[in-house]
This record gives C-alpha cells, structure tokens and sequence, in this order.
C-alpha cells in the first residue's frame, strides 16, 4: 500500500510525524488533498483543520493557525506557528483538545468563516469518534 | 563566652545560606531539564524552516535568473540604522551569565557609535533593563519577565515591530544577543545578524520539480517564511538563554555552596578553639582559687 510521510512541526516542537494515506490540508487558495506521488508544490497554508487518514483507516485531524507546507512524492511537511492535535482515547481527552483548538483558532484567525469552517469540522470529527 | 555565641550564631547563619543555596541548585537542575528538552524539540522546525527557506530561495533565482529581490536578502554594507535586541535574565545570582550579555552589547554600542551608526537597544529581561536604565543609556523598547517563561507567542510579541520597521526601511540590520547554552557546565554567548539573512543560503539543488502554488507566490511565501524565520530565531534566542542562565544559575549555587561549606569548616575550627581556650582559662581560675586558700 502506499504511504506518504507526514510531519508537523511547530516551533514547540513535533506534533505529527507519522506514515499515513492521504492528507488534506488547508490551503490558501482552498483545501486540497494529498496523496501519495503527488506532485512537487510549496504552499502558504490558513488557518483550519488538517484531516489525515492513517494507514488503518482512521482518521487524525490537527488545527493549526498559520502555516506552510511543502510536498514531495512521498512526503508532506506542515510547517505552523501553532497546532493542537485533536485525539485522545476517552471523551473527556477529545473535549479538552477541541477547546484547546478553538482557542487557538480564534486567536489568530480574522475571518469568521475560516473559524466557523474548521469549528464544525471539528466539532464533527468529535462526535462521530468511536471509543 | 559572648566570642563563642557569636561564632556559633554565624556558623548556624552559613548553613542556612548553605541550605538555601543548595536548594536553588536542584531547582535549577530540574529546570535546565525542562528548558533543554524545549529547546531540543524546537531544533526540529529551525531544521525543517532552513530547509524551506533555502528551496524556496533557489526555485525563485531560477524564475528570475538573478537575486532575490528581498529586503531580507539584500545586504547593505553601510547600515544607518541598526536594532539590536538582546536577552538577560529576569533574575540574578547566575554568577556572570546577564554580565557577559551586557559587555557585548555595550561592545556593539561603541562600535557603532564609532562608525556613527544610531543604535535602537530592545531589551528583553530585567536585569538588562536594569543596567542600562541605570547607565543612562535609553532603550527603544523592553520586555520584562519574558525570559523567565518564554513562549511562541511572547517571541512574536516583541519582534513584530522590529520586523515591521526593518520591511518599512526605518531600519537596516537586526542583530539578536543572548547568552546560549553550551553544556552542562558552561555558556555560548551568541551574536547573530538576524536580518539581512546571510545569502545566499545554502542552496539544494535537488527540487528543482518543485512548484509553487499559486505559480506567482514565491515572493509572498519567502516574506512570510522569512518573518516566522526572524520570529523563530527570537524564540530560539528566548529558549536557549533559558537553559543557559539556568546552568549558570547551577555551577554558581554549586560554588556557593561549597564555599559556604568551607566556610562552616573555619568557624567550627575557630569555634572549637574559642571553646577550649575558655575551658582552659576556667581551669587555670579555679586551681589558683582552690591555691590562695590554702
């Protein structure tokens, strides 16, 4: 199965750095999908909601604030200013870092739209999350 | 007796100040911990961002066959106006961790004060702030209890305007100084020109597919990488100071210690002497007591 290699890093350090099976990212322009061999481009990034499939089918999603990316073939790279990683393997873990993650788009982001976008996705990404 | 109360009151006096400095001590190891491994999980981006930055750089040479033609890039050899931003300690007894920071800045001052270049001075700590209030020197700008806890945000706080200025040609070289971490035991002072980058980057010429997206984009993305460049290297600057001032912070409370150690050494000697002095001249008082009665 093909991969590609997946990191972002934050200058507080490394959120993500994993093999996974696609990624979507929040572009500037529009959000775009990544997948393995995709073609060579560099970025500016909003801020949103990177959705990423894992390789085992689940899905993983991080909020950043800002941020840059560079794709490869056979990898991503997310440079941001500032992410939180929503996950955790009990609800009230899910909970927190949703509210971590609104925090942190609500303090940088001016466009509401943008908030409200990567708010419902969020918030989506909760509820549908099995335990 | 009033002698041996005395020494004994300093003896007990030096091993308080034993206690209290060897407690600072393990604070401070368990703080260099934390602040080293901030500052290793930070390498990480300052890696990724060189890499970017130095792609990006060479894919917009190619467009344009020539420079880059941005303010970051372009190096004036007669600056007029020069920032200088530099990091202390909030705190003292570090030994002379906020001193070394202070005389390169001051180094820096008189050099260009020689080639008449004006020096705008932002100082980020207390204790520099301190110093140079009490000189008399004035300062652009300063930031206090930043350096105790420094964050991403804090960093961007304080370079905004220094980078605002630069883009707006009020300004034409940033120089960042603190004092960083070497190892365990000592200290790296740093002085790095921020901005003009050094260029040319080293360039990879490996990417050369490499597209940029939207196609015409390549000046805006270099501009905002290189801002989050500056902003990370004040960041860096802020978090390396931290570990460093802490493992100062811990070979001066080891010396101080040990002196008072020593310290205590000498009194016990002395008071151990006091001690049998005055048995001594007790004895001698009572056998020519117990003599003028016969």
């Amino acid at each position: 199965m093909n991969t590609l290699k997946l990191e972002i890093v934050t200058p507080e350090g490394q959120i993500f750095s994993n093999d996974v099976k696609s990624v979507t990212l929040p572009g500037k322009e529009g959000e775009f999908g990544v997948l393995p061999n995709h073609a060579s481009l560099v970025t500016l990034l909003q801020a949103g909601v990177i959705d990423i499939e894992l390789k085992d089918g689940n899905h993983d999603i991080v909020a950043i604030n800002w941020g840059h990316s560079k794709v490869d073939e056979n990898s991503v790279t997310v440079l941001a200013d500032g992410a939180v990683s929503i996950g955790g393997s009990t609800e009230s873990e899910v909970a927190k870092s949703l509210e971590a993650a609104k925090a942190l788009l609500k303090s940088i982001s001016d466009s509401d739209v943008a908030i409200a976008i990567a708010t419902a996705k969020m918030e989506s990404f909760a509820k549908t999350r099995k335990f | 007796m009033a002698n041996l109360k005395e020494i004994k009151r300093k003896i007990k006096s030096v091993q308080n100040t034993q206690k209290t400095t060897r407690a600072m001590k393990l604070v401070s190891t368990a703080k260099l911990k934390r602040a080293e491994m901030a500052a290793k999980q930070s390498r990480v981006y300052a890696i990724k961002i060189n890499e970017v930055l130095s792609e990006i750089a060479y894919k917009i040479n190619q467009y344009k066959n020539g420079a880059v033609e941005s303010r970051f890039f372009d190096k004036d050899e007669t600056p007029k106006i020069v920032d200088v931003i530099f990091v202390t300690a909030d705190k003292g007894l570090c030994g002379g961790f906020n001193i070394q920071t202070i005389k390169a800045v001051r180094k820096l001052l008189s050099e260009y004060a020689d080639q008449k270049i004006t020096v705008r001075l932002h100082a980020v700590g207390r204790k520099g702030i301190a110093f140079f209030n009490f000189q008399g020197i004035e300062l652009h700008t300063s930031y206090a209890g930043v350096s105790s806890s420094p964050s991403y945000e804090k960093a961007q706080e304080i370079v905004q305007k220094a980078i605002q200025d630069f883009i707006d040609k009020k300004t034409d070289k940033v120089i960042l100084v603190h004092n960083g971490y070497k190892n365990m035991i000592s200290q790296e002072l740093k002085v790095v020109d921020v901005v003009p980058v050094d260029s040319p980057l080293e360039v990879l010429e490996t990417n050369s597919l490499m597209e940029l997206e939207p196609d015409e984009s390549g000046e805006e993305i270099l501009d905002s990488l290189l801002q989050k460049y500056f902003e990370y290297n004040m960041y860096y600057a802020l978090i390396d100071s931290l570990a460093a001032e802490h493992s100062a912070r811990m070979q001066a409370m080891e010396n101080a210690t040990n002196n008072a150690k020593e310290r205590v050494n000498v009194l016990t000697l002395a008071y151990n002497k006091a001690r049998q002095e005055s048995i001594t001249t007790e004895l001698i008082e009572i056998i020519s007591g117990v003599e003028s009665m016969k």
